[in-house]
């Protein structure tokens, strides 16, 4: 062995990891762009009915199909800029497993009609241990649970990105952190914080039926139903006519339902599950510690 | 190709509600009109305000409906396609082809995971319910977050163990066999949780070291390092040169020297990936592409090396522990690893296992020239066989001689005290007896005709060999069938409903964490109150039993994240909160070291203090000598009085 000081030896070290950290940081950036470019282009896929009223009369023809091929191509683009964060074997087991136990409780619900428990995991993952980590597991436990209950679909895709939503959402919440180290002061922090995803979870339930809604709403209908989309027709008229279909379709009863589950389930093992989740620790994706 | 009939089943149905849907919303939304027969007249409804181009119902006519029929089919038949394909195509195979390249390898992993994890979950709500049903807790929502946290930790056990098998590499490394482990001025960072310094060693091939220090110091740790599990899997930052086989630990992840580094898990059954012994054995080299041919010749060799042949067509869950043991150290040694990680081996083992997989690693060390490092608390067993000794101790790791014996265990204050109680509680009359008690796992028999009785203030072990029927007494003793044979105070415990049996007869089962049901000590504590309204507050048992004040800091702790001694004494204090008349204790010594087993033998000498009856099964006989004021002995579930009582060995 050559004989090196300690000390610089150490410097080496420093600089190795400044550098590994450097690049690590540029990865992220490019993944946050590629997250975001990839949820724009997913919002415009989902309202294409009324971003097709915008475009010449001879593009909106093409607008369903366009909105159908290009989800899938960035769901694609956006895992595999996600892929190359997920370093460590540890955070791929915990979205593995995350994912597993996600897709085995909206297997369980399909069978109770539109009690989608599994918004709650994905609340209470997404929080723990945020966004980046719910965005994936939004996506990976629709698609496993498509699979495993044979239910792929032109809609899978659109699930995916909702439920990534959904999930990310909560990640992005305000911290909240108890004031002192104390039994009261971390049962006040817990009450707070449970609350406030327990607000975003009927939030989310609303939002997530309508985003489902407004891209599946001409095909539900066809044509020729005063609700029907309209192509043709002023963006308010279109609107006016998604609001009253929405409403009847799953506004009142499903999304109701799906915003009922899910506060209870936040309010019943949120803090147990938070609190486990956070034990399991995912390992930070930038090694990076301030240095003096 | 497979074909499976439930997805077109499902998507046959979705198309149809699809369809009706379609024909519903017509009607709803004045669309159902158009030619045919006129079904039913019914007035149209306009609305107001910005829902003016809207009118509801209209007449419906019988073309009106066909037409919207007809017009749903082409979504329906998109439907129904993607339900052919469904049933046709095998995604599961696409996820292992995508784990090992192409650009969503981490993901595709994740779903291989996923589905490795599914059976866990079936597995961990039985363990629970059990659990349940020990603590007098009802209902299913109390079992979700222990199931929950269970299958997080199998999962997670099982990604480390299919990791340092080589799962999913897409490069091996050529390794140095001559250097296996050198580290230089290293160190270890978990985050500000636990730091090691000056790890700085070097061992040598066909080299046995035992890495020594008390629970807690970080053995484990420092293995996980030289696997890199601590690197790459826990995302703990390491300092300094670490170099295993010649290449630098930081750089490559375990998965991509899973050939060169063998790994035997602390918890083998937690990380047991196959179902058979065979498959678990084999798996290092299926991860490599090993053609099966091979595999089952490299099985069969390994499994003879190490005495196990005949279990090869066992499934892993019917494993005794001294048996899983040497199954996880096959399925380590399959790859023929030049270093060879083994994580407390002897913990769950009763003598004669412990001599076994002793003489096994001193055989792959000292025979094949792999470099074997073994973490250990107990170093006795070690003495003659290891080479180096490498102690952590306050958060530094030195090089040592062979540790001194600690002295055999000389009287302390509490086993004195068992000794002085045994006086007191023969002339006590017996409160618990147990008159022909037999317990059957299935067919089996595990223990057969037994008969004792046990007299209040008695702290009573019962010994044996592993799979000897300890547990299974136990087990029957605590929730027993009728008509059971055990009565406790003259009451036959079978007659009793659960919260009645709680009172007389309550057991701590061998995997105690599996009665934590919440996510702090304090609530832990608080639980236990609420079902059974003991006269102490259990938190102030639990002081007792830990001999100290809680305080806030412990209060606020997650029960799973307290000492292994800790943790014990947490679950004696839940099990003693319906005040029962007996306490029974499954294997209180397990894995704990010097400290905790003080600890822990206290605690149970308190117990028994307070006039109850303890009794507890453990492969320790040095434990039982030390705190047990008598003994009593099972050999292939036949109980008999010990040969000697404790106090004449101790004297």
């Amino acid at each position: 062995m050559t004989v090196v000081s300690p000390r610089s030896d150490q410097h080496v070290a420093v600089d190795d990891r400044a550098r590994g950290d450097r690049a690590a940081v540029r990865r992220e950036r490019a993944t946050t762009v590629a997250l975001l470019a990839g949820s724009t282009l997913a919002l415009a896929a989902f309202g294409w009915p009324l971003v097709a009223t915008a475009v010449p009369a001879d593009a909106q023809r093409a607008a369903p199909f366009v909105a159908f091929a290009v989800l899938p191509a960035v769901i694609a683009v956006v895992l595999a800029a996600l892929d190359r964060q997920m370093h460590s074997a540890k955070a791929v087991a915990l979205l593995g497993v995350l994912a597993a136990i996600g897709a085995g409780i909206r297997i369980a619900g399909a069978g109770v009609g539109g009690i989608e428990a599994v918004f709650v995991l994905l609340i209470l993952a997404g929080r723990a241990f945020g966004a980046r980590f719910g965005f994936l597991l939004g996506m990976l436990t629709i698609a496993v649970s498509s699979v495993l209950w044979g239910g792929i679909g032109p809609w899978t895709p659109f699930q995916m990105f909702a439920c990534a939503w959904v999930a990310a959402g909560a990640g992005l919440l305000p911290a909240i952190r108890p004031r002192a180290a104390t039994v009261a002061a971390v049962r006040r922090a817990t009450a707070l914080e449970i609350a406030m995803l327990a607000g975003y979870g009927v939030v989310a339930a609303y939002a997530f039926g309508l985003v489902m809604n407004l891209w599946f709403w001409p095909f539900a209908l066809g044509m020729g139903t005063d609700i029907s989309y309209d192509g043709a027709a002023p963006i308010g008229e279109n609107l006016a006519s998604f609001a009253l279909y929405s409403l009847v379709t799953s506004t009142l009863t499903w999304d109701t339902v799906r915003a009922v589950t899910t506060v209870i389930g936040i309010a019943l093992i949120g803090p147990a599950v938070l609190a486990s989740l956070r034990r399991a620790k995912l390992p930070s994706q930038r090694r990076a510690t301030r240095r003096p | 190709m497979r074909y499976r009939a439930a997805p077109l089943r499902a998507a046959a149905i979705v198309a149809a509600v699809f369809v009706v849907s379609r024909v519903a919303y017509r009607m709803v939304f004045g669309g159902a009109a158009g030619g045919g027969v006129l079904l039913l007249d019914v007035p149209r409804v306009p609305l107001e305000g910005p829902f003016a181009h809207i009118a509801l119902f209209g007449p419906i006519t019988s073309g009106g409906i066909w037409n919207a029929a007809v017009s749903a089919l082409p979504f329906a038949a998109v439907i129904l396609a993607f339900g052919v394909l469904n049933a046709l195509i095998d995604v599961q195979r696409l996820f292992v082809l995508g784990a090992t390249r192409g650009p969503i390898r981490a993901v595709s992993r994740a779903l291989v995971i996923a589905w490795a994890t599914a059976p866990a979950l079936a597995q961990s709500v039985r363990r629970m319910r059990r659990a349940a049903a020990l603590r007098g807790e009802r209902g299913p929502a109390a079992l979700l977050v222990p199931v929950f946290e269970h299958t997080v930790e199998r999962a997670l056990a099982l990604a480390a163990s299919m990791e340092v098998r080589g799962f999913a590499a897409s490069a091996r490394p050529t390794a140095d066999v001559e250097r296996p482990v050198r580290c230089a001025a290293a160190s270890l960072d978990q985050g500000g949780a636990w730091r090691l310094d000056d790890v700085d060693f070097e061992l040598a091939p066909g080299s046995l070291t035992i890495v020594s220090g008390a629970t807690g110091s970080g053995k484990s740790s420092l293995l996980d390092a030289m696997s890199g599990l601590f690197q790459h899997f826990e995302g703990g930052r390491q300092d300094g040169s670490m170099e295993i086989g010649g290449l630098d630990r930081r750089r490559f992840p375990p998965r991509e020297t899973a050939g060169f580094v063998g790994v035997v898990a602390q918890q083998v059954r937690l990380s047991f990936v196959a179902e058979t012994v065979h498959d678990e054995i084999g798996f290092a080299l299926t991860t490599q592409g090993v053609d099966a041919a091979h595999i089952d010749e490299r099985v069969r060799q390994t499994a003879d090396d190490l005495g196990i042949a005949r279990l090869l067509d066992r499934q892993v869950t019917a494993l005794s522990a001294g048996e899983a043991t040497l199954v996880a150290i096959a399925a380590a040694l399959v790859s023929r690893p030049a270093l060879l990680l083994v994580d407390e081996p002897l913990a769950e083992l009763d003598t004669a296992a412990r001599e076994l997989v002793c003489e096994v690693l001193d055989r792959v060390a000292h025979e094949s020239g792999t470099c074997v490092v073994v973490a250990e608390h107990r170093t006795a067993e070690w003495q003659r066989i290891a080479d180096t000794w490498l102690e952590i101790d306050g958060g530094r790791v030195t090089i040592g001689d062979a540790p001194m014996l600690p002295p055999t265990p000389a009287s302390t204050s509490a086993s004195t005290a068992a000794g002085d109680d045994r006086a007191v509680t023969e002339r006590s009359h017996p409160l618990v007896s147990v008159q022909g008690l037999d317990a059957r796992h299935g067919d089996t028999v595990a223990v057969r005709d037994a008969r004792f009785t046990l007299r209040a203030g008695e702290l009573v072990a019962i010994t044996g060999a592993n799979g000897a029927g300890k547990s299974s007494l136990l087990s029957a003793m605590a929730v027993p069938d009728a008509p059971s044979g055990i009565t406790i105070d003259g009451v036959d415990v079978a007659s009793l409903d659960p919260a009645a049996r709680r009172r007389a007869i309550t057991l701590v089962p061998e995997q105690f964490d599996d009665l934590f049901f919440s996510t702090t000590v304090a609530a832990e504590c608080h639980r236990a109150d609420r079902r059974n309204r003991p006269s102490t507050p259990t938190a102030q048992t639990l002081a007792a039993l830990l001999g100290r004040d809680l305080g806030e800091g412990l209060l606020l702790r997650h029960p799973r994240d307290l000492s292994a001694g800790e943790r014990l004494c947490l679950a004696i204090a839940i099990q003693l909160a319906p005040s029962p008349a007996a306490l029974l204790v499954d294997e209180p010594a397990r894995g704990l070291d010097a400290s905790a087993r003080r600890l822990v033998g206290d605690a149970l000498v308190t117990v028994a203090r307070d006039g109850r009856v303890v009794l507890f099964a453990t492969h320790d006989r040095e434990f039982a000598a030390r705190f047990a004021s008598r003994e009593l002995t099972i050999v292939r579930g036949a109980v008999a009085p010990a040969p000697r009582t404790t106090a004449e060995v101790i004297a």
